[in-house]
């Protein structure tokens, strides 16, 4: 059932795209609008055709893109999947896993590999997080990051089996050192293909003689330690998917998973309030056999999430702020040359697209803003958004000229311009500055508009204004 | 690989392979090889359409079959004579000039095979005669030039000069219309071979234009294609093409039917073995692996086969002949070709 078109309805409606996605036009705010909240909350659980630029496109005009030989092409690959995607939530519990289950470039050398995980996090992000976790386990490029492939039958190494507990499903404190040491001997002998072989090109960032060669999983039945093992309680001739089937059941995993769902999508710091629907996720998890995406409707539809305390509670992360801002100027839709320049300022506003900077991921909230990363991220903002050839903002133009015949006081300047790249609420003091600015040239007449003319870039100025607010900077 | 065609048997046998990965900005070897043209002496000319991070060394770099490297020409990245951008396919004329296409620049560059820059021509437009993506380029006998107009998806027939002479095409699927097409052949009776990109299929066409055939439909199977990219006509009128988006190479006979599929046997490269007798812990736990492994389920689309298979076609975006019967597969996501012998 639609949601009537309120100023709150829109402003709700907004809120969720911004967590659940990367933002939203108005012309994909009024579609979601006509579909209802919780049918989107819905459609969002269940990503569809994503329609993004199509991988031969890429492929053709980017060659380095197919190759994947170097950190930048390849995050620009994964760049252009969410500047373009129809399901904005597919490709935004794929960068909450990368952030989460973190694999870097550095020691790898293997983008395509980490790109095969980021595909899986698509592909398995919102389901069961038991499948999760054992995927997670088979994949090789995770395994190297981890060093699996030294972890043999007689001689463990524990950091793969460590950080599983440690970093990736039950938090520190839930599990002793024993725990550690058995749980890495049931993976022994889960490791890649070719593992000596990839290992020394991995170590060496070999490219030679023909570039790269992805990676695939392997199981060593014969490096694998078939003997007794006792992991959190439970004793058994336990395998892999054994010791993640104890895992998975453990309050303290559903804990983790939910507060680290909480964090990302709902708010940075974790209030009273907030502790309430944590509790409720973590009754959804054990409810619904493990499921993400059920954890995850508990948190969409919480009374928490829909109210103004959640409003604005996340700094966006780097990748959030530049692909929303991208999203919503309407840039890079086609193959075009530069795009490796969009993932280079993502990393030095501090986010590296594969290339966390250690096996706990980024750190996120407030970290991201330090004078210098400030700096980047208004500039670019602010350059998209003041960029009056591009077409999501010729969009706002249009939208902005149809009405009151295209006469807007200051005032209304300021507010239109606020209201449809979010709509976003500032504060009075920011208002204030805007309409200060925009009195300074009376009121705007677009009735006759150019491309580029002098009304035209007086929208762009205020839209770079617009785009340098506190609030824009965050979700 | 052996075929029947009609009355006659084709016979396909693979040589050797040439290239080896350049991260350097110049010198032996190749970064994102896009095309590759021999000369009438036997020399071989690769495009290097180099990416960003190494897009200073755009460059043509010459060698000979038995793998000495001679050569190189370039003269940077960028709009100024010589230089280019986005380069796609290079052609000899008969006065062995060698004409680039650059799909960024909206222009054809020409050098002459001493690689000293002569001339520029083309204009960016969509009226006849101007240019939105030169792609595909190759002459005919009396040494007029037709070019894949890619974006404004139609053929267009020059002097060698720049003059225009002839066009056709449009967007779309039907006979003789075109959706984003790419490399372009034309064979000894004067008909053009046009590699019909997003269309999956390979048109032939009367030199002046007229619709003859269409080759293939999307697919995997034999005849069927996933996004043909380049495509070449020996003297007997065996088409051959580059499957690109199948990884593979398919040789049709001269009525379009399926003749033969190589999907590559790539091999060590002298220039590859000049690296392992350097690297010699490298090639020792080389020899005891397996680079034509099993791979699960979600691998198993050709371009993640081939991203995990060294010996196999990966990114074979062209394939070029020689007056002695050869093949030329131009490998991009491998830096290097296979040479296959037509017996």
């Amino acid at each position: 059932m639609s949601d009537p078109i309120t100023q709150e309805s829109t402003a709700l409606m907004a809120h969720l795209l911004r967590r659940a996605g990367f933002g939203a036009t108005r012309d994909e705010l009024e579609g979601y609008l006509a579909q209802g909240y919780e049918a989107v909350v819905e459609a969002l659980l269940y990503p569809s055709d994503p329609q993004n630029m199509p991988d031969d496109v890429i492929r053709r005009y980017h060659p380095e893109q197919s190759e994947l030989r170097d950190l930048t092409s390849s995050g620009a690959y994964w760049m252009y999947r969410m500047i373009t995607t129809r399901s904005p939530s597919e490709e935004k519990i794929a960068l909450f896993w990368h952030g989460l289950l973190a694999t870097g470039y550095s020691k790898l050398n293997q983008a395509r590999s980490q790109l095969n995980q980021v595909e899986m996090f698509r592909r398995s992000g919102l389901g069961s997080f038991r499948d999760l976790l054992l995927e997670l386990s088979r994949d090789p490029a995770m395994l190297v990051w981890l060093d699996n492939n030294d972890n043999h039958n007689g001689a463990i190494n524990e950091n793969f089996g460590r950080e599983l507990l440690e970093l990736f499903s039950m938090g520190i404190g839930n599990y002793t050192e024993e725990d550690v040491k058995e749980g890495s001997r049931a993976f022994t002998g889960w490791t890649l293909g070719n593992a000596e072989y990839m290992a020394i090109r991995a170590y060496k960032d070999s490219i030679w003689p023909y570039s790269r060669i992805a990676w695939h999983f392997q199981y060593r039945e014969q490096d694998h330690d078939n003997g007794e093992k006792t992991f959190l309680g439970e004793t058994g001739n336990f395998n892999g998917e054994d010791i993640i089937d104890i895992i998975v059941k453990q309050e303290a995993t559903a804990r983790f998973l939910a507060t680290r769902l909480f964090q990302f999508f709902a708010a940075d710091e974790v209030t009273e309030e907030g502790k309430k629907t944590i509790a409720q996720m973590m009754q959804t998890y054990f409810d619904s056999n493990y499921e993400i995406r059920a954890v995850m409707r508990t948190l969409f539809n919480s009374a928490y999430f829909k109210s103004e305390e959640a409003r604005y509670a996340r700094v966006k992360g780097p990748v959030e702020l530049i692909v929303g801002a991208m999203r919503l100027a309407g840039s890079y839709q086609s193959p075009t040359l530069g795009i490796e320049k969009v993932t280079n300022q993502s990393f030095f506003m501090g986010q590296g697209l594969l290339q966390p900077p250690t096996v706990e991921g980024w750190h996120e909230g407030s970290e991201w803003i330090d004078s210098g990363a400030l700096v980047e991220r208004v500039n670019f903002v602010a350059k998209e958004m003041g960029n009056t050839d591009r077409p999501g903002v010729r969009s706002i133009i249009d939208r902005l000229s149809a009405s009151n015949g295209g006469t807007l006081t200051p005032d209304e300047l300021v507010d239109r311009c606020l209201d449809l790249v979010g709509p976003i609420t500032v504060s009075e003091a920011t208002r204030s500055t805007l309409v200060g600015f925009a009195e300074r040239q009376g009121e705007l007449d677009l009735m006759n508009h150019q491309p580029g003319d002098e009304a035209e870039q007086r929208v762009g100025n205020m839209l770079r204004l617009v785009a340098s607010s506190r609030e824009f900077q965050l979700a | 690989m052996v075929s029947q065609a009609g009355a006659k048997t084709i016979q396909i046998s693979y040589l050797k392979t040439i290239g080896i990965v350049n991260n350097g900005l110049n010198g032996r070897g190749y970064t994102s090889p896009y095309d590759l043209a021999v000369h009438k002496d036997g020399r071989i000319f690769v495009l290097n359409r180099c990416d960003p991070p190494r897009s200073a060394a755009i460059r043509v770099g010459i060698c000979n079959l038995d793998e000495d490297y001679l050569g190189e020409f370039g003269y940077g990245y960028g709009q100024g004579d010589g230089q280019m951008v986005w380069p796609v396919a290079l052609a000899f004329d008969s006065k062995n000039r060698v004409f680039i296409t650059d799909e960024q620049n909206q222009r054809i560059s020409i050098f002459d095979e001493s690689g000293k820059f002569v001339e520029k021509w083309g204009t960016p437009g969509t009226a006849p005669g101007e240019l939105n993506g030169p792609a595909g380029i190759a002459f005919d006998k009396d040494d007029n030039v037709y070019i894949v107009d890619q974006h404004n998806n139609r053929v267009q027939k020059f002097t060698s000069d720049g003059n225009y002479l002839l066009g056709w095409g449009g967007a779309g699927s039907g006979p003789g219309q075109f959706n984003l097409p790419w490399g372009l052949a034309v064979d000894s009776n004067g008909d053009v071979y046009v590699a019909d990109w997003r269309n999956d299929r390979i048109q032939k066409f009367s030199g002046d234009g007229r619709f003859l055939a269409s080759f293939g439909e999307p697919g995997q199977g034999e005849g069927q294609f996933h996004r043909p990219s380049g495509v070449a006509v020996d003297a007997d009128g065996y088409i051959y093409v580059a499957d690109w988006g199948n990884e593979r190479v398919q040789v049709l006979g001269p009525d379009g039917g399926f003749q033969v599929l190589l999907h590559g046997e790539a091999t060590i490269s002298k220039w590859a073995a000049d690296y392992f007798a350097s690297n010699p812990e490298e090639k020792e736990v080389r020899d005891i692996s397996d680079l034509t492994p099993e791979l699960p389920d979600h691998l198993s689309s050709p371009y993640h086969v081939s991203s995990q298979t060294e010996p196999y076609f990966w990114g074979p975006v062209s394939v070029s002949l020689d007056g002695e019967g050869r093949l030329y597969v131009t490998e991009t996501n491998r830096h290097r070709f296979q040479v296959y012998q037509k017996r």
